[in-house]
C-alpha cells in the first residue's frame, strides 16, 4: 500500500513537469483586426448561397448568448447588402454536454454546411467532428477557447492580455505599492491559466512594489469566490486589490468586500451586463471586456476571407478593453474603434 | 435500555467527530493562525448552504433513496423568490412562497418515486434536468438582480456584528429535523422503511405517504439553502447549485449515513457538512496549490468515511458485548 502511494505520487509529480500545451494561440504570431483589414482589404464574397454553422458552448451563459447575437447581427447585415447567407447558431446543453456538442457538429457536417465556426467545450470534444469536416473540405474556424489543435484558424481575444490589462490598471491605481490576490477559475484551464499568467508576469516585470500574496481557485463559482475573499480579507488586513478570472467570481468577491467595509479594488474579466451595472453603481472597479458581439462578426469575416483564398495567419486576435467608471457608458463601438467590414462580390 | 440508548447516541457520530478534530489539529500544525474564532465562524458560515441541503437529503437517503434534483430545486427557489422580491413582495411572504415551492417540488419527486415506483436515482436525475430547464425558462437565462436589502438583512444579516443570521436557520432546521426523525412516528417509519420497506408496509404503515413527505423535507432543505444563497449574493442565478447535490451526499456519507438506507442521523450529516467546510477553509488559509486541493479533498473524504466505518464496526461490537 505504502509503495503504491509512493509510486502514485511519483508518477503524478513526474507527469506534472512535462505538461505542455500543444497549441497556444497566445504564443502564436497573430494579427489584430486592424492589421488584418489593412493587409487584406475588402472581404471577398464570391460564393452565391452560403450556410454557416456556428456552435457555442452553452446559451445558459450570457457570454455565449451575446456571441449568438453577434452572429445574427452579421447575418442580417450581409443579407441587407444582398448576400445570400444564413448562419445557424447552436449550443450544447450546458457546459458539461461534450457529446451533445459533437453531435451538433457532426450533423452540420453531414448536411454539408459551407463552414463551421466552433467554440468547443473542451480542447478535445469536437476533434472527431472537425476531422470529418476537414476531410470533406469544409473550412473550420476555432472561435475562442477551447482550443482545437487541428483547426486551421483561430479567432479570439488574447487571454494573456486580459491579465496584463488588469495588472496595469491595478498597479496604476495603487501607485505601484501593495498586496494583491488572484481568484482563479480552474476547470476551463486555458483561459484561467493565461489570464493569471499575464497578470503575474506583468506585475513581476513592471511593479516590484506589488506583492501577490494569495492565489486560489473558485471554480468560476460566485459563492466559492465570495468565501475565498472573506477569508483573505481577514488573513491579509492590508490587501488592496483582487483580480478575478471572470466577472461572476468578481461579483461574489465584491459582496465580501462590501461586507468588510474595506476599500479593496475588484477587477473581473468578460464584461457581462451585471459587471457593467456593478461598475455603474460604484461597486466593482473594472472588468476586461472582450466584446463577444463583435468577436462573432469578426469570426464570420475571417471565415469569408479564408474561403476567398486570403492567406490569413493562423490566429486573429479580437479586440478587448478595460472598462471602469470612466468609460462604462461609452458605446462599445467607440471603445474598440469598430468599423464595419467592406464586403465585395 | 435508556442507558444504552444514550450511549448509542454519543457513540454514533464519534467517527466524524474524531476526523474533524484531527483535521483541525493538522491545519493548526501547518498554520497556527488557523484556529481562530474568525476561521471557526467562517467554517460554520460557509457550511450553511451545503448543511441545509445535506440535512434535507438525509431524509431521502434514510428511506433508501436519493435526490439528485436538489441543485435544480435550489435554483428554481432562488429565481422565483428573487423575482417576487424584486416585484415588491414582502420578504417574509416571498420566503414562505420559496419554501412552499421547494416542498412542492420535493413532493412531486416523492410521488414519482413512491407511486410510479421509479428508482429514486433515475427519477430525480430526470427531475434535475426538468427543474433546471424551468429555472432557465423563468429567467430566460439571465440572473435576477438587485435583491432588496431588507430581505438580505433578514436572512443573512449579522448579529453581534459578525455572526450571520443564516447560521441560526441551519441550526434551527437541524434541530427540527433531529426531533422529527427521533421523536415522531414519521421519523421511525422513515428509518423502518429504509431498513426493510416490505416489512414496514406489511406491518400496516402507509409507506408511500411517508416516503412522499420525506422527499418534501428534502425540498424544504434545498429551498432554505436557496434563500440563504439569494440573501448572501444579492443576485439570483438560474445556473446556481450545479453539482451541489454531490457535496450534500458527501456530507451525509461522511456523517455516517448509509446510501442503502436506514442508517444516518441529522447530527452526523451536520458534522459532515462542517468537516467539508473545515477542509475548504483550511486549504485556503494554508494556501495549498489548487491542483493538489482536488487530490487532498478526495483523499480526505475517503479517509473520513473510513473513520466512520471503523467506528461503526467498534460500535456494533460494543452492542454485542452488552
Amino acid at each position: 500500500m505504502k509503495k503504491f502511494i509512493a509510486l502514485f505520487v511519483l508518477v503524478v509529480v513526474a507527469l506534472s513537469g512535462s505538461v505542455a500545451l500543444a497549441f497556444n494561440p497566445d504564443d502564436e504570431a497573430g494579427m489584430s483586426l486592424e492589421e488584418m483589414r489593412a493587409q487584406f482589404g475588402a472581404v471577398p464574397y464570391g460564393h452565391g448561397s452560403l450556410k454557416f454553422g456556428a456552435v457555442a458552448k452553452a446559451f445558459e451563459n450570457e457570454y455565449w448568448r451575446t456571441l449568438r447575437e453577434g452572429y445574427w447581427a452579421i447575418q442580417d447585415k450581409l443579407q441587407a447588402q444582398g448576400f445570400d447567407i444564413t448562419i445557424d447558431v447552436r449550443s450544447a446543453q450546458g457546459e458539461g454536454d461534450q457529446q451533445g456538442q459533437l453531435a451538433i457538429v457532426n450533423n452540420m457536417v453531414n448536411q454539408r454546411y459551407d463552414a463551421l465556426l466552433l467554440s468547443p467545450i473542451s480542447d478535445g470534444n469536437l476533434i472527431p467532428g472537425v476531422e470529418n469536416a476537414l476531410r470533406r473540405g469544409i473550412p473550420v474556424v476555432n472561435v475562442n477557447d477551447g482550443l482545437i489543435e487541428i483547426a486551421p484558424n483561430f479567432v479570439g481575444p488574447r487571454a494573456y492580455d486580459n491579465g496584463v490589462l488588469a495588472a496595469e490598471w491595478i498597479a496604476d491605481k495603487l501607485g505601484g505599492e501593495g498586496q494583491v490576490a488572484i481568484v482563479v477559475g480552474m476547470p476551463l484551464a486555458f483561459a484561467a491559466r493565461q489570464r493569471t499568467l499575464g497578470f503575474e508576469d506583468w506585475m513581476t516585470e513592471n511593479a516590484p512594489g506589488i506583492e501577490i500574496v494569495a492565489k486560489q481557485n473558485a471554480d468560476w463559482d460566485r459563492l466559492k469566490a465570495k468565501n475565498v475573499a472573506e477569508i483573505w480579507i481577514r488573513q491579509y488586513p492590508d490587501l488592496k486589490a483582487i483580480f478575478c478570472n471572470n466577472d461572476v467570481m468578481a461579483l461574489g468577491v465584491q459582496e465580501a468586500v462590501n461586507a468588510s467595509g474595506k476599500d479593496i479594488l475588484v477587477v473581473g474579466v468578460d464584461g457581462i451586463g451585471e459587471a457593467y451595472d456593478s461598475i455603474r453603481a460604484g461597486e466593482m472597479d473594472a472588468t476586461i471586456d472582450s466584446f463577444p458581439y463583435y468577436k462573432a462578426q469578426i469570426a464570420v469575416e475571417a471565415t469569408l476571407r479564408v474561403m476567398g483564398g486570403q492567406d490569413l495567419p493562423r490566429v486573429i486576435w479580437t479586440p478587448q478593453a478595460l472598462i471602469d467608471s470612466t468609460n462604462v457608458d461609452t458605446p462599445a463601438e467607440e471603445i474598440i474603434g469598430w468599423t464595419e467590414a467592406e464586403f465585395v462580390n | 435500555m435508556s442507558k444504552t440508548k444514550r450511549k448509542k447516541g454519543v457513540l454514533r457520530e464519534m467517527g466524524v467527530l474524531i476526523a474533524l478534530v484531527a483535521m483541525f489539529a493538522v491545519f493548526t500544525l501547518i498554520d497556527t493562525s488557523f484556529i481562530s474564532i474568525y476561521n471557526i465562524l467562517d467554517i460554520i458560515n460557509h457550511s450553511t448552504i451545503n448543511g441545509l441541503m445535506a440535512i434535507g437529503i438525509t431524509f431521502a437517503i434514510l428511506t433508501g433513496g436519493n435526490d439528485l434534483s436538489i441543485g435544480s430545486v435550489f435554483a428554481i427557489v432562488i429565481v422565483v423568490t428573487g423575482k417576487l422580491l424584486v416585484a415588491g413582495v414582502h420578504p417574509i411572504l416571498a420566503s414562505l412562497i420559496g419554501i412552499a415551492i421547494g416542498f412542492g417540488l420535493g413532493l412531486v419527486n416523492g410521488t414519482v418515486v413512491a407511486k410510479l415506483k421509479l428508482q429514486p436515482f433515475v427519477a430525480t436525475l430526470g427531475a434535475m434536468s426538468i427543474y433546471r430547464g424551468v429555472a432557465y425558462v423563468i429567467t430566460g437565462g439571465w440572473p435576477v438582480l438587485r435583491i432588496p436589502r431588507e430581505f438580505r438583512q433578514m436572512i443573512d444579516g449579522t448579529v453581534f456584528n459578525y455572526v450571520p443570521k443564516s447560521i441560526f436557520i441551519l441550526i434551527g432546521f437541524a434541530l427540527i429535523c433531529h426531533i422529527v426523525l427521533k421523536y415522531t412516528p414519521f421519523g421511525s417509519y422513515i428509518y423502518a422503511m429504509g431498513g426493510n420497506e416490505e416489512a414496514t408496509r406489511l406491518s400496516g404503515v402507509n409507506v408511500d405517504k411517508f416516503k412522499i413527505f420525506a422527499y418534501g423535507m428534502v425540498g424544504i432543505g434545498a429551498a432554505l439553502a436557496g434563500l440563504v444563497m439569494l440573501a448572501r449574493l444579492g443576485t439570483g442565478e438560474p445556473t446556481a447549485g450545479q453539482g451541489y447535490e454531490l457535496d450534500a451526499i458527501a456530507a451525509t456519507a461522511i456523517g455516517g449515513a448509509s446510501l442503502a438506507g436506514g442508517k444516518g442521523t441529522v447530527l452526523g450529516t451536520f458534522l459532515g457538512a462542517i468537516l467539508l467546510s473545515t477542509l475548504k477553509v483550511g486549504l485556503i488559509v494554508t494556501g495549498v496549490d489548487t491542483f493538489w486541493q482536488y487530490i487532498a479533498t478526495g483523499t480526505i473524504i475517503v479517509i473520513a468515511v473510513y473513520f466512520e466505518f471503523i467506528q461503526s464496526k467498534l460500535y456494533r461490537k460494543s452492542l454485542v458485548a452488552e
